[in-house]
């Protein structure tokens, strides 16, 4: 062996990783045996790997949510799956020869179909439903088992974004699937700040053309609860029960008045 | 006069939910289930490496899981379910990046930052400001790094081989090789101050 050769970083990472045959192996452990420079080196770069695999989970793990919501929300889109026969049309499409002609069928009818068919039809326009209170069958609520301490902790659990495949998943419970999602806020009826869980059951379609009775009359009712039940005047499960069971009365009952109070509603 | 409440209805706890069972797993769904458990956290670490908003994160990885059930159904290959679930995982992203660049909002999504750092907990306060630091200075050199090194580096960090890699990211063997050995020559370099 030369005295001034040396492995090169990406010998020492295949080495390292288990990617080289095993003649080359044995070359590159024999070197390594002699080696203090390359020994050396090698460390180095196991030292940044763990450097990075560490800072790498952490970081990231920070940003992940608790699993609880998208498992319930997998096991309720499976559980439909499943109701359904799995499609074979899909398999065939799959060979390339078939693909084309299909395309090529498909584009020739509905071409035929749009030019025969479209004049005649006008595309209906969906009236936009308007939901104040959700239904209870699909959003019972739901809660998370925390108590009163962590839900008074710091400024308070905040909303998590709701991602759109879940929106989609609400708007199609509530019958409007093609809805327009800025006419909506899928909101939830228990609010996180008061141990409302990141679940389906616990989202519902806000109507935004509601005037009154508000997604801003309802964040001022979830602040007003968490008040009290911070300030020992409420039970934190009293508060889920009654914002789950009806929060324009619960609104009413804590604010003791009929209407929305203040600039909270549109006018 | 305010009207009388309705009829009470449920609070449903999750883990009330987990307990009753309201529907009943099929074997197929057991094994999908399983998996989610086990792989949600690695795809969504991954996932971190094409910039999306974590709620566009969670949603491919339902679309992944959903793809398993189908794929499970259908009698496919169970070879290496790990690797096809990153690979999956990888092309719906890939199309949702495209889309995201198509209809582009003033929000950029968000990245790891380097307020995020945790130090290790310990007594020194000296040493865990150190760690902080070497963790900011580590975050800043994989972010610098290309798409495809970023990539190679974090599938690897999930335990994936090189032949798994270059499959899922649709590259040779050596090019995930030189790949993985530039972006750690750089975070050595980074780290070694």
């Amino acid at each position: 062996m030369r005295d001034d050769y040396h492995l090169s970083d990406h010998e020492l990472l295949l080495a390292s990783d288990g990617e080289l045959s095993s003649s080359a192996a044995s070359r590159v452990e024999a070197h390594l045996a002699a080696c203090w420079t390359c020994r050396a080196r090698r460390q180095q770069l196991d030292k940044a790997v763990v450097s990075f695999v560490r800072t790498y989970q952490r970081a990231l793990d920070v940003q992940v949510t608790p699993v609880d919501g998208p498992r319930a929300l997998l096991k309720a889109r499976m559980g439909r799956l499943a109701e359904t026969r799995p499609s074979r049309w899909q398999d065939w499409l799959r060979h390339p020869s078939w693909r084309w002609s299909f395309s090529a069928l498909a584009i020739a009818g509905l071409g035929m179909l749009s030019w025969l068919v479209w004049p005649a039809i006008s595309p209906p326009r969906v009236k936009a439903a308007t939901f104040t209170i959700p239904n209870a069958d699909l959003t019972p609520g739901a809660a998370v088992l925390i108590g009163r301490e962590e839900v008074c902790r710091g400024s308070g659990i905040k909303n998590k974004q709701v991602s759109r495949a879940i929106q989609r998943e609400v708007f199609r419970e509530y019958g409007i699937p093609g809805a327009e999602p800025r006419a909506y806020e899928v909101d939830y009826l228990i609010t996180p700040a008061l141990g409302g869980a990141d679940d389906i059951h616990n989202l519902w379609p806000e109507s935004n053309a509601t005037t009154v009775w508000n997604a801003q009359v309802k964040d001022a009712l979830e602040d007003h609860l968490r008040d009290m039940v911070c300030s020992g005047q409420l039970d934190l499960a009293t508060a889920q029960r009654e914002i789950a069971v009806n929060w324009i009365e619960a609104y009413k009952k804590y604010f003791h008045t009929n209407h929305p109070l203040g600039g909270a509603y549109r006018k | 006069m305010t009207e009388p409440f309705t009829k009470p209805k449920t609070i449903v706890s999750l883990e009330m939910k987990e307990a009753t069972g309201i529907h009943e797993l099929s074997p197929t769904e057991r094994e999908v289930m399983s998996l989610f458990d086990e792989m949600r956290k690695p795809l969504l670490r991954y996932l971190g490496s094409f910039m999306l908003f974590p709620a566009d994160s969670e949603e491919i990885v339902q679309d992944t899981f959903l793809a398993l059930f189908q794929h499970l159904r259908r009698g496919r290959a169970r070879h290496n379910l790990k690797g096809w679930l990153f690979r999956v995982a990888h092309n719906l992203a890939l199309r949702r990046r495209r889309d995201d660049q198509r209809d582009r909002q003033s929000m950029s999504p968000v990245s790891i930052q380097p307020d995020e750092c945790i130090a290790d907990p310990g007594p020194d306060p000296e040493a865990q400001f150190s760690d902080k630091q070497t963790q900011k200075t580590l975050l800043a050199v994989v972010e610098a790094l290309s798409d495809q090194d970023r990539r190679c580096l974090y599938l690897r960090a999930e335990g994936l081989r090189y032949r798994e890699i270059a499959e899922i990211l649709d590259l040779s063997i050596s090019t995930v090789s030189v790949s993985l050995g530039r972006s750690l020559a750089r975070i050595s370099r980074a780290t070694e101050g």
